[in-house]
C-alpha cells in the first residue's frame, strides 16, 4: 500500500501525520482468501460487550492509545487499522508483543496476507509498508496525551468530591482563609467550582 | 592485556555466551578508581587501516577481568559507519546494519534530543563530521599499566601513512571519586544471563544475553539484527560515545536558588539525581545521605520501587537514576526492553568546592552506552525517557540532570501535602559530540583486519 497523494512527513520510519503530541497511524491490508469470517468472529470477541473490562485493561496498559478502530471492508477483500497515539506507533512494540495487547495483535492480523507475526523482527517494516499517511489528521486536544487525560479526569473527580462537602464550603467562608481565597491562583479554582 | 584464554563461558539456563570473544570493553564494569583515553583515528587507506588493526589485535582483550579489574589494562577498538566503509567492508554487509548505525549519531540528533547548543552543528571536531572511523578506548585503574597500554596502542598507528590520529580525550576519576557535579557514579550494572558476570542488583531478573551481545537470544526471544557475514556480527554490540560537558556552576546556583539551607540544597540535589553524593539510593535512605549503605556492595544497588515508592515519595519518579533504569517502577511499557551498560568517565578538571561562577574549564563525562539496540535502548531511552515525562506520567517533563532544558523546563517532586515543583529548570549538560559505534567481537575484528582487495 503506497500514499495516495498525502504529503509524507519528513521521517521515512514515521510516516504518519502528527498534531501536538497526538500521531495517526493507519494500515490497509488484504484479508486472507476466505478469512473474512475468521476475522469478524475475533473482532467480536475483542469488541464483546461482556469482556469490556479487558478490553478497557489492555488499552490502559498501552498507555498512548487514544482510540482505534478495526474496519472490514470492499466486499470482505480488505481490512483496515485506524488508530491514534501520542508519540509514535512504534515506540512500545516491542514491549507489547509479548503481552495481552500484542496477542490481540496477533491474532487480528493473522488474518492478514504477508502478516510476520507482532514479535518478528520484521513486524514494524511489515505495518509500514502497509501504512497509509492521512491526507489531513486533527486532534481537538493536540497537547493532551492519554495519560494527561487520565489524570486531568481524576484531578477533576477528586475536585468534584471537594466540592460537595460541607466542610469546604465552610472553609471558604472562613476569615482567616481570605487570603488564599483572594489569590489569583485560588479564584481560578473557583471559577471552575462556580458552574 | 593479551586474551584471557581461562575458557570460562558464563552459563545459565543453557545459554552460554562466548564471552573470551566478546571485547573486554563491552561488559566489564568500570574499574575504581580509573584512568583513560579515546582515541579517534582516521582512515583514508583502507590497507593502511587494515594494518593497524593487525597491530591493535594483539592489545585488545576478551573475558573476564582476571584477579580483579584491578590488574588489567583494556583496550578496545570500535568503529562507526563511515570506518567500516574506509577500511572496505563489502557494499552488502555494511547495507546490512541496523538504519541508527548506518545514519551515525549526528543524524539522528532531533530524535535523542540533541537540539539547541547540543545541536551537532554546535559539536566539537571531529564528532558527527563522518571523519570518526576507529574509536580506541583504553581504561585501567593502574596508570603505568594504562601508560603502557597506550604506548603500544600509539605504536600501532603512529607514522602509518593513511591513518590519522585526530581526536584523543583523556579521562580520569577526580580526586573525589566523583562526578562534576559531586555523585558517585558507575553502581549500576545490569545481571546479564550466561556471562558469568554478576549484576549491582540482587533483585533483577537477569536480562537476555541478546539484549547485550549479537548473536544470542533478547527478550523478545529472537536474534538482535545483525550485519552479514555472520562472523562480523557475533559476539559484538553497540556502543553510542558522547562527550557531555557539564555546568556545574549552573547546577549549583540552581540549587543554592531554590533552597534555604545546605540541608535543603543536598536533599534538593539528591531528588534530581536519586541518589545522594556517596551513591546511597533515595529508595533506601530518603531522608539523609548514608556513606556506610553506600559503601556495601550487597546494598548500594539493592532495590526495586513499586513496593515501597510507587509514588515516587522517597524517589521520585523524575529523579535522573530512576528515569534511566525504572527498575519495577510502574511506567508505560517493559522497563527490561530498554536496558543500557552505562560507561561514564569523567574530564577536565573538578569545579572546587563551593565554586558558584564558571571558570571557563571544559569538564564533563565521557559516556558509553553499551546494548545490541541502539534504537530501543540508546535513542528509545534519550527521547521517551530523558526528554520526556510521559511514560512516568508528566508528559513533557525531562530529566533535571541530563535533559535538554531550555530555561522553561519544570520538574515535579512529590511530596506530601502538595508536590514540589521546579520551575525554569536551564540545561546543565551541553553535548559536545557524540558517535554510534560497532564494537566487534574478536573475530571479527580479525576477520576485518584480513579483508582483501
Amino acid at each position: 500500500m503506497t500514499a495516495t497523494g498525502a504529503t509524507q512527513s519528513a521521517h521515512p520510519e514515521h510516516p504518519g501525520r502528527t498534531d501536538g503530541v497526538a500521531n495517526e497511524f493507519t494500515v490497509f491490508t488484504t484479508i486472507k482468501q476466505g478469512e473474512a469470517d475468521a476475522l469478524r468472529e475475533d473482532l467480536a470477541t475483542l469488541a464483546d460487550a461482556a469482556n469490556d473490562e479487558n478490553v478497557h485493561a489492555a488499552l490502559r496498559q498501552i498507555g498512548t492509545l487514544h482510540d482505534a478502530r478495526h474496519v472490514i471492508f470492499d466486499n470482505d477483500t480488505r481490512f483496515m487499522f485506524a488508530s491514534v497515539f501520542d508519540g509514535s506507533w512504534d515506540t512500545y512494540i516491542d514491549d507489547f508483543a509479548k503481552t495481552v495487547v500484542g496477542a490481540r495483535f496477533d491474532k487480528v492480523f493473522s488474518h492478514s496476507e504477508g502478516f510476520p507475526g507482532v514479535s518478528d523482527p520484521g513486524a514494524k517494516e511489515w505495518f509500514l509498508a502497509h501504512q497509509a499517511p492521512a491526507g489531513v489528521f486533527v486532534s481537538a486536544y493536540p497537547e493532551l496525551t492519554v495519560q494527561q487525560i487520565y489524570k486531568d479526569q481524576r484531578v477533576d473527580e477528586a475536585f468534584q468530591e471537594v466540592l460537595d462537602t460541607a466542610e469546604f464550603r465552610a472553609a471558604l467562608e472562613n476569615p482567616a482563609n481570605a487570603e488564599l481565597v483572594a489569590t489569583p491562583a485560588f479564584r481560578k479554582l473557583l471559577e471552575e467550582a462556580s458552574a | 592485556m593479551s586474551t584471557a584464554d581461562s575458557g570460562t563461558s558464563g552459563s545459565t539456563a543453557g545459554v552460554s555466551v562466548e564471552i573470551d570473544d566478546v571485547q573486554s570493553g563491552a561488559l566489564r564494569p568500570r574499574p575504581v578508581p580509573y584512568a583513560g583515553e579515546y582515541v579517534f583515528l582516521r582512515v583514508d587507506d583502507r590497507h593502511a587501516g587494515r594494518a593497524v588493526l593487525r597491530r591493535l589485535l594483539p592489545l585488545t582483550s576478551g573475558g573476564l577481568p582476571r584477579g580483579g579489574p584491578s590488574q588489567d589494562a583494556w583496550v578496545a577498538v570500535a568503529f562507526t559507519h563511515q570506518g567500516l566503509k574506509a577500511l572496505g567492508v563489502p557494499q552488502e554487509s555494511l547495507d546490512s546494519f541496523p538504519r541508527a548505525f548506518r545514519e551515525g549519531m549526528a543524524a539522528r540528533a532531533e530524535l535523542i534530543g540533541d537540539v539547541g547548543e547540543s545541536a551537532p552543528a554546535h559539536w566539537e571536531a571531529p564528532f558527527g563530521t563522518g571523519d570518526v572511523h576507529i574509536a580506541l578506548s583504553a581504561l585501567s585503574s593502574d596508570t603505568g599499566l594504562l601508560g603502557r597500554a597506550l604506548d603500544r596502542v600509539r605504536a600501532a598507528y603512529e607514522g602509518t601513512p593513511g591513518v590519522r590520529m585526530i581526536w584523543q580525550q583523556e579521562v580520569r576519576q577526580l580526586p573525589t571519586g566523583r562526578t562534576t557535579f559531586g555523585f558517585r557514579d558507575g553502581i549500576s550494572h545490569p545481571n546479564i544471563e550466561g556471562v558469568g558476570l554478576p549484576g549491582s542488583n540482587p533483585q533483577e531478573t537477569p536480562i537476555k544475553a541478546g539484549e547485550f551481545i549479537l548473536g544470542y537470544p533478547d527478550e523478545t526471544g529472537h536474534l538482535p539484527p545483525a550485519p552479514s557475514p555472520d562472523v562480523l556480527g557475533r559476539n559484538g554490540t553497540y556502543v553510542a560515545v558522547r562527550k557531555a560537558r557539564t555546568d556545574v556552576a549552573a547546577w549549583r546556583r540552581y540549587l543554592r536558588a531554590n533552597t534555604s539551607s545546605a540541608e535543603e540544597e543536598a536533599l534538593l540535589a539528591a531528588k534530581m539525581v536519586g541518589r545522594w553524593p556517596s551513591g546511597a539510593p533515595l529508595a533506601l535512605s530518603p531522608d539523609h545521605d548514608d556513606p556506610e549503605l553506600a559503601a556495601d556492595p550487597q546494598r548500594v544497588n539493592n532495590f526495586l520501587y513499586r513496593e515501597h515508592d510507587d509514588r515516587g515519595l522517597r524517589c521520585p519518579a523524575g529523579a535522573h537514576i530512576r528515569r534511566t533504569n525504572p527498575r519495577d517502577a510502574t511506567i508505560i511499557g517493559d522497563a527490561r526492553m530498554h536496558r543500557l551498560i552505562r560507561r561514564g568517565t569523567t574530564y577536565g578538571p573538578p569545579l572546587p568546592e563551593g565554586v558558584l561562577e564558571d571558570d571557563g574549564a571544559d569538564r564533563g563525562l565521557i559516556g558509553a552506552f553499551i546494548g545490541a539496540h541502539l534504537e530501543r535502548q540508546f535513542e528509545f531511552i534519550k527521547a521517551e525517557w530523558v526528554n520526556d515525562g510521559n511514560f512516568i506520567g508528566y508528559p513533557g517533563e525531562k530529566d533535571p540532570v541530563a535533559g535538554h532544558h531550555d530555561g522553561t523546563g519544570s520538574v515535579t517532586i512529590p511530596e506530601k501535602p502538595v508536590r514540589r515543583r521546579l520551575r525554569n529548570l536551564p540545561s546543565f549538560v551541553v553535548i559536545r559530540g557524540g558517535e554510534y559505534c560497532f564494537l566487534p567481537g574478536l573475530r571479527a575484528l580479525r576477520w576485518l583486519a584480513e579483508l582483501e582487495d
